[in-house]
């Protein structure tokens, strides 16, 4: 048998392998054990996922990090793997040590006794007994769960996103119509322009989605402006546009977009997520409790928390979008405030993102 | 004996990591293949023990400042994480955890050690063959699709298949 004729029969029992249920099966080969064993390695990408995920999320943000570095991780990569093999006196050594700690085990010495634990442990069986003698216990395992992130790919419409600048004039912005909404900015808009005769004419644009069109005309200012009279800049600054907010949008709001919002779109508000713009990601998800109400009547169903998760992973303006009541929204609000997220990004920077998350709960 | 002599490593990288919590990156690449090892034998596929050892390390960053060190290795710490993560898995699915503890005692470790060290071999391949058991084995792609990634003829991505087993079997048999 020549070697394309045994690749050739490997592969066959590869696929077969592959197709298997569980990828494993009691493979004889030395070969087909180790593809059995390499179906089940972690995805490479994973790994590194991960590890950003843990940079993004909790080093960033943790109250008690000792870092506020965002990129340490990355820099830590490669030279660390040679760690990785271990050898087996190290684990068997960990293993003499430690056995593992499970509460319910006969083995539970892998951390030095905390007396803490086992105060929670007692009050919390006490509570537990307490709560079955007085008949309120409705199920055996009251679960909660799961918590998914949904994020509608829809760009901000009115009422999201906003922005505004100005050049520090004594007026008030002209009244106006904004330039076209693009995914990148290069120039913003002018009323008055400063320097008429540019090296590099580039048509100004406002951020936002390109697909909205507002109403066009050919003087650029703010819609909602009451200076019909005078051109101007606006009262505001950053950006040498037009506007009387803050940034190089147009309005009264604060960033690239146009209204009184921040950071782009139109209107006032975050961005949502979009072609453009990834959506956050929960990196850190506790459960949500259930309520002692809810429970007793076996309430169940699902509560959509609208949120904005800011630039730093964190969830802000929590509010109900659909209620469930009996003290499950208060719960789900609850939980969702310790979430943490890998942030949306536009163009590598972490921006403030609207999505909607979806809290079920049910008991099994 | 080489784990004793990690000990002050792992002691200094721990005591940095809780001063800084950066340097847990260190931490992370040195324990993740065998975290993953220990909780991928217990999961019923590959996405469960990727949320599960996400689970585990980030448990483990944001109890760090509560480690206190007594001569286990870092590693000992993680598995007891995991195995808590897995515990209360298991309880959520109906099952027993008490054969977690069974299942180390059985020698579970000689399988952890085996698949952190191929975790780690495959990094060592050659990049070809590397690709190749990527996209086949993790990934799980066919014959074809590797081909036209790699504009290869089929017949040579199969032996570029059995070259990286073979050289993966040979270390491993070196190694061990």
């Amino acid at each position: 048998m020549n070697r394309q004729d045994m690749a050739d029969e490997l592969d066959g029992q590869v696929e077969m392998l592959l197709r298997s249920e569980d990828c494993a099966g009691a493979a004889s080969d030395p070969l087909l054990k180790l593809a059995a064993e390499l179906c089940v390695l972690p995805n490479p990408e994973f790994r590194s996922r991960l590890k950003d995920g843990l940079v993004e999320g909790w080093i960033a943000n943790c109250p008690g990090a000792g870092s506020r570095n965002t990129h340490p991780l990355k820099s830590a990569k490669g030279g660390a793997t040679s760690g990785v093999v271990v050898q087996r006196e190290g684990v068997e050594r960990a293993q003499a040590l430690a056995g593992i700690a499970l509460l319910t085990g006969k083995r539970s010495g892998l951390f030095p006794a905390d007396h803490r634990s086992f105060v929670v442990s007692f009050a919390s069986h006490a509570a537990l007994i307490a709560l079955i003698a007085s008949g309120i216990f409705v199920v055996r395992n009251p679960a909660l769960k799961p918590t998914s992130l949904t994020s509608e790919l829809t760009y901000p419409l009115a009422g999201h996103g906003g922005g505004g600048s100005g050049d520090h004039s004594a007026v008030q912005v002209s009244k106006g119509t904004p330039p076209k909404f693009s995914d990148q900015q290069l120039t913003p808009p002018a009323i008055v322009v400063r320097n008429p005769e540019p090296k590099l004419p580039v048509e100004a644009h406002v951020l936002g989605p390109p697909d909205i069109k507002l109403p066009q005309s050919n003087h650029i200012g703010d819609l909602i402006s009451s200076n019909i009279v005078m051109p101007s800049n606006g009262t505001g600054g950053g950006g040498g546009a037009a506007g009387d907010g803050f940034g190089p949008g147009l309005g009264s709001g604060k960033g690239p977009g146009v209204g009184p919002g921040s950071n782009g779109g139109y209107g006032g508000g975050p961005f949502r997520p979009s072609p453009s713009i990834t959506a956050p990601r929960a990196i850190y998800d506790p459960e949500p409790e259930y309520s002692d109400e809810a429970r007793r009547v076996k309430h169940q169903g699902v509560v959509v928390l609208a949120l904005v998760v800011d630039p730093q992973g964190q969830a802000r303006n929590i509010r109900v979008a659909r209620s469930l009541g009996m003290g499950l929204d208060e719960k789900a609000i609850d939980a969702v405030r310790k979430w943490r997220f890998a942030p949306g990004i536009k163009d590598g920077i972490p921006v403030a993102v609207q999505v909607n998350i979806e809290v079920n709960f049910r008991l099994y | 004996m080489k784990a004793l002599e990690r000990e002050p490593d792992d002691r200094m990288l721990i005591e940095a990591a809780q001063r800084e919590h950066s340097h847990f990156a260190e931490l992370y690449e040195q324990n993740f293949d065998r975290v993953y090892a220990f909780v991928a034998r217990r999961a019923s596929g590959r996405e469960e023990a990727q949320d599960l050892t996400a689970e585990v390390f980030h448990q483990a960053l944001a109890s760090l400042e509560t480690f206190k060190w007594q001569g286990a290795p870092f590693i000992a710490w993680l598995y007891g994480i995991a195995a808590n993560v897995l515990a209360k898995h298991w309880h959520k699915l109906g099952r027993d955890p008490e054969q977690l503890a069974e299942d180390w005692e059985q020698g579970g470790t000689d399988e952890i050690e085996r698949r952190a060290m191929l975790a780690e071999l495959v990094e060592s391949l050659l990049p070809d063959q590397r690709t190749v058991i990527v996209r086949r084995f993790i990934e799980q792609r066919s014959i074809r699709e590797v081909a036209q990634e790699l504009g290869r003829t089929e017949g040579a991505i199969k032996q570029l298949q059995l070259r990286a087993l073979e050289n993966l079997r040979d270390k491993m048999e070196r190694r061990i």
